[in-house]
């Protein structure tokens, strides 16, 4: 049985999900086999006749065995950090098992891509490393089990559809002009009292404030540091929808991306306004990034918008 | 060619040299059936392959000539083609294959194709040394394929692992397969008659043939394999009543005995049996020729084998394996009173032209001795010439070639030689003395080994006698050979024993046994057949199965064998540490009443929570936890550690929540 459509994890790998079939090399294995047994048989040589026997039996339980490396296996979790568009996505797959079996060599493979892991009751994880082309959520389909422990002559594999939502980025645009027009009143940086939400500390440059320098740990380290504060240059920007107009749907979509990621290395806050949604409020940092890059990212497409 | 297909990853250095070594402990036991400079030179040049070809592949123009020469070698050897042809120029060919060998499926066809050769020499020997070395070769060649396997995969072997660890997985298998492929072996349906015949051997294995050449036996009787084994039932004959018959010579050009190949269509000879009567089993080794053993004079034997007209037994399949055949046998008191004139001008018959000394004596014999019906003057002829030959002559294995005039050198001249000299030239003798007379071969008396209460006769045994025809009483066995040393016949030398070394008979014992085992495994194994397989079960009382019946029963034994692989391939690999198996099945008994531990719990955790629901056992399931995570992560000194241990894991057996 294979999954018809995706599924929920954690995933077991379950007898009935499970298909073995010989390799080539264990078609010619077999055929070697078949071709002994019949030599033996017909001559009634008992010695070859049992060897045949052995060598058979041994790839009988290989057999089993490639089938029980995937039975029972646990895709537990499947997780991946966002990636912009365009970059390979690193997929994260936390593997398990439920019983003292040691799994090796476990193939793990998801279009072309595959990885090989090894684990124990212990469980491991596997990355796979995957092409992403377009925005938006990543068509995860099934991921393929397989094996060919231990001898290599018989090939057991399952699937696995995680319904697991993985975020890809829009691609941020690689030519773009720099961040538009602060949209405060005057554009004045409003600046942060000292002592407020210091950020780090850095070596001292020509021009910082006397106040800023932290004195203690100056003395410390016997060069002078100062204070760094998170909202050093805190001009607020509203990133519109509307500042990028006369553009093609998709690249406006790209030049705010590229604008998001410019405000967040130089550390500005930053709104974004898209159209049919909520202003996203100012804000600056990581989740606040996401925020952004995932309302953008999931922004439809030129023909769904009608 | 390989260049156009897209390419199977390279084996690692490692992998293909124990690919490399599973062909050619696979090509070994082939190698030393082989005529011996086949064998060698196969041998030497699969390594020199290997070495020319570890870094680069060969090039193709030296590969192909390797193989002519190969091939070239075979028909030089063995020409035409028979089994041991067939068997060496596989050998040539797996030995020039590692030339290239360099990608995973390159490894794993030559390790599949390497299978073949054990099963090869098997066609040729099915020796306990063959069958070790066969042995070896295939656990060799399933770790090889496992490490291809592995290489695959990427599987690393775990840090400071030794050499022989990843073994143990194939040996796991093997035993796993065990008992599938032994019942497979004994279950199996066999076919009663081959559907096609096993092709003969080019190069003639040792044995008695059919035609007998004097000097021809010095081979066999350097051979000290054993030929036959024989266990009597009731009455065992004295050692100068063991004369294992074999082929009779009738024809004589001069040079060479030849059979009668169709007295083999004719009845058994009329016999009147004496009071003598010998039952017994008799196996025999494998020979490639129809003729049986027998004790002089078979009387009965099984339906599958015929007596012949001149009292020798033939099957009718040529012995390729080892056989077992229940006979009887007796000392007649006549045996073909009656000749008929054809034979007995076969009898009769000299070659003309040839050893003109020797039918003049046997004229002027019968002249001296006059003529009578009652044979009484053919006796006395024969009683002369043993009476002559036990006064002049010698035994010795050392015996010039011979000459035109052969039995004449050797009446007359040389006066010195070994069976075969002293049974032809006696028959001669008397047939030119007007009494028909014929040759015997086979094999005399025997050792008897204490351990299986049985006999074995070697080849070395090998002995060739004459049978004179005289009224009434027939034909009459007279071995001119122990005329002159009847210790060389009887065996009452003890120099001869095997095991024995000039006066130390302390392997005796050894010597025993091993044949004894030996025996045990012709009987167990290489004797096992068709007809055995059918009384199988007798001792259970089902007489003749049948093959649905076979086959009921084999399809349910495997199934048997089938559920037991799979139980213990699922059940996983063994923890190693005591005390953590004793901890797991602690963890079990828990489950059974509900009170498993969940995966990401601690044991402390567990404790704690299973012990305040059960509250009986509670507080020691507590204790217990606690000391099993002192004895398993903390590090303690090593001084008393043990002891702790043990105290801690008959805690951990003996308690029961």
């Amino acid at each position: 049985m294979r999954p018809r459509q995706a599924e929920t994890l954690p995933v077991r790998l379950t007898r009935q999900r499970i298909y073995v079939l010989p390799t080539a090399s264990g078609l010619f294995f077999g055929f070697v086999l078949a071709t002994m047994m019949l030599g033996a048989l017909n001559f009634n040589n008992n010695p070859a006749l049992l060897l045949a026997f052995l060598v058979a039996g041994a790839a009988q339980a290989s057999l089993f065995g490639a089938h029980m490396q995937l039975s029972g296996v646990v895709v537990s979790t499947i997780a991946a950090d966002p990636v912009p568009a365009g970059e390979p996505i690193r997929l994260r797959i936390a593997l398990g098992a439920l019983d003292q079996r040691v799994r090796r060599g476990l193939r793990v493979a998801h279009g072309d891509a595959f990885a090989h892991t090894s684990f124990d009751s212990h469980g491991g994880t596997v990355e796979l490393l995957l092409p992403t082309e377009h925005r938006g959520w990543f068509p995860l389909t099934r991921i393929e089990l397989s094996s060919v422990q231990p001898l290599g002559l018989a090939r057991a594999w399952g699937y696995v559809w995680p319904d697991e939502p993985l975020l890809v980025y829009p691609a941020g645009e690689a030519q773009a002009p720099p961040l538009p027009a602060p949209a405060g009143d005057d554009g004045r940086a409003q600046v942060t009292r000292a002592g407020d939400d210091i950020h780090q500390l850095r070596g001292y440059r020509a021009g910082d404030a006397r106040r800023s320098i932290a004195w203690k740990a100056s003395a410390r380290r016997d060069s002078l540091l100062v204070r760094e504060y998170e909202q050093h240059r805190s001009e607020q920007l509203t990133l519109d929808w509307q500042l990028t107009a006369g553009l093609p749907y998709e690249q406006r979509i790209r030049r705010l991306a590229r604008w998001i990621d410019d405000a967040e290395r130089e550390g500005r806050r930053y709104a974004l306004a898209l159209p049919g949604q909520p202003l996203i409020p100012m804000g600056l940092g990581a989740s606040h990034r996401h925020r952004c890059l995932r309302a953008l990212a999931l922004l439809p497409g030129e023909v769904a918008r009608g | 060619m390989a260049d156009s297909k897209p390419r199977s990853p390279l084996m690692e250095v490692h992998s293909r040299r124990l690919v490399l070594l599973a062909t050619t402990l696979c090509l070994l036991p082939l190698l030393l059936q082989l005529p011996r400079s086949l064998g060698i030179g196969f041998g030497l040049s699969a390594v020199a392959v290997i070495a020319l070809s570890w870094r680069h592949k060969m090039h193709s123009i030296l590969r192909i000539l390797l193989g002519v020469c190969g091939i070239l070698a075979v028909v030089a050897v063995a020409p035409g083609i028979g089994r041991d042809s067939a068997c060496a120029v596989l050998a040539a060919m797996l030995a020039l294959k590692p030339a290239e060998t360099f990608s995973l499926r390159d490894g794993r066809s030559l390790v599949g194709f390497a299978l073949f050769a054990p099963f090869a020499t098997f066609l040729l020997d099915q020796g306990p040394l063959s069958l070790v070395l066969s042995l070896a070769a295939i656990v060799l060649a399933l770790l090889a394929l496992q490490q291809l396997a592995r290489d695959q995969a990427g599987v690393q072997p775990p840090i400071g692992a030794r050499w022989w660890s990843s073994s143990t997985g194939v040996l796991r298998l093997l035993a796993l397969g065990l008992p599938l492929a032994l019942a497979a072996f004994w279950l199996f349906p066999r076919l009663p008659s081959p559907m096609w015949g096993l092709p003969d051997r080019v190069v003639a294995s040792p044995g008695l043939s059919d035609t007998m050449t004097p000097g021809g036996f010095l081979d066999l009787m350097n051979d000290d394999s054993p030929a036959a084994r024989v266990q009597f039932f009731g009455a065992t004959p004295r050692p100068e009543q063991m004369y294992w018959r074999g082929p009779v010579f009738w024809d004589f050009d001069g040079r060479t005995w030849h059979r009668l190949p169709r007295l083999q269509q004719l009845p058994p000879a009329e016999l009147r049996a004496g009071p003598t009567k010998w039952d017994y089993q008799i196996e025999l080794e494998a020979t490639d020729r129809d003729q049986l053993i027998a004790l002089d004079v078979p009387t009965k034997v099984p339906d599958t084998a015929a007596i012949s007209k001149d009292s020798s037994v033939y099957s009718p399949n040529a012995l390729n394996n080892v056989t077992r055949w229940r006979m009887q046998s007796t000392v007649p008191l006549a045996l073909e009173p009656d000749l008929l004139d054809v034979l007995r001008q076969r009898a009769l018959s000299v070659p003309q032209g040839f050893n003109p000394r020797t039918l003049a004596l046997g004229r002027q014999w019968r002249r001296e001795a006059g003529q009578d019906a009652q044979g009484r003057s053919d006796m006395a002829i024969a009683n002369r010439a043993l009476a002559w030959i036990s006064r002049e002559f010698a035994y010795t294995l050392n015996v010039p070639l011979a000459g035109r005039n052969e039995i004449d050198d050797f009446l007359f001249d040389r006066k010195e030689g070994y069976c075969e000299h002293f049974s032809s030239s006696f028959v001669v003798l008397m047939r030119a003395a007007s009494i028909p007379a014929r040759v015997v071969a086979g094999y005399s008396g025997g050792y008897y080994n204490p351990m299986g209460d049985y006999w074995l006769v070697p080849h070395s045994r090998a002995h060739a006698w004459a049978e004179i025809w005289v009224p009434e009483r027939g034909w009459v066995r007279v071995d001119p050979t122990a005329a002159v040393a009847p210790e060389r016949v009887y065996d009452t030398l003890a120099d001869r024993q095997p095991g024995r070394i000039g006066n130390f008979s302390g392997l005796v014992p050894m010597f025993n046994a091993s044949d004894w085992m030996r025996r045990g495994w012709n009987d167990f194994v290489l004797g096992y057949n068709a007809q055995r397989q059918q009384s199988l079960l007798n001792p259970f009382g089902m007489e003749n199965l049948g093959t649905r019946g076979l086959i009921l029963i084999f399809a349910f034994i495997a199934g048997l064998a089938l559920a037991w692989m799979m139980w213990l391939i699922a059940r996983g690999e063994r923890e190693r540490d005591p005390l953590l198996r004793a901890w797991r099945r602690l963890g079990a008994r828990y489950v059974r009443i509900g009170q498993g531990r969940f995966s990401h719990e601690p044991a402390q955790a567990w404790a704690e929570r299973a012990g305040a629901d059960v509250p009986k056992t509670g507080e020691d399931l507590r204790s217990l936890s606690q000391r099993f995570s002192n004895a398993r992560y903390a590090d303690d000194d090593k001084s008393g550690a043990s002891d702790q241990r043990r105290v801690l894991l008959r805690d951990i057996e003996t308690h029961r929540p």
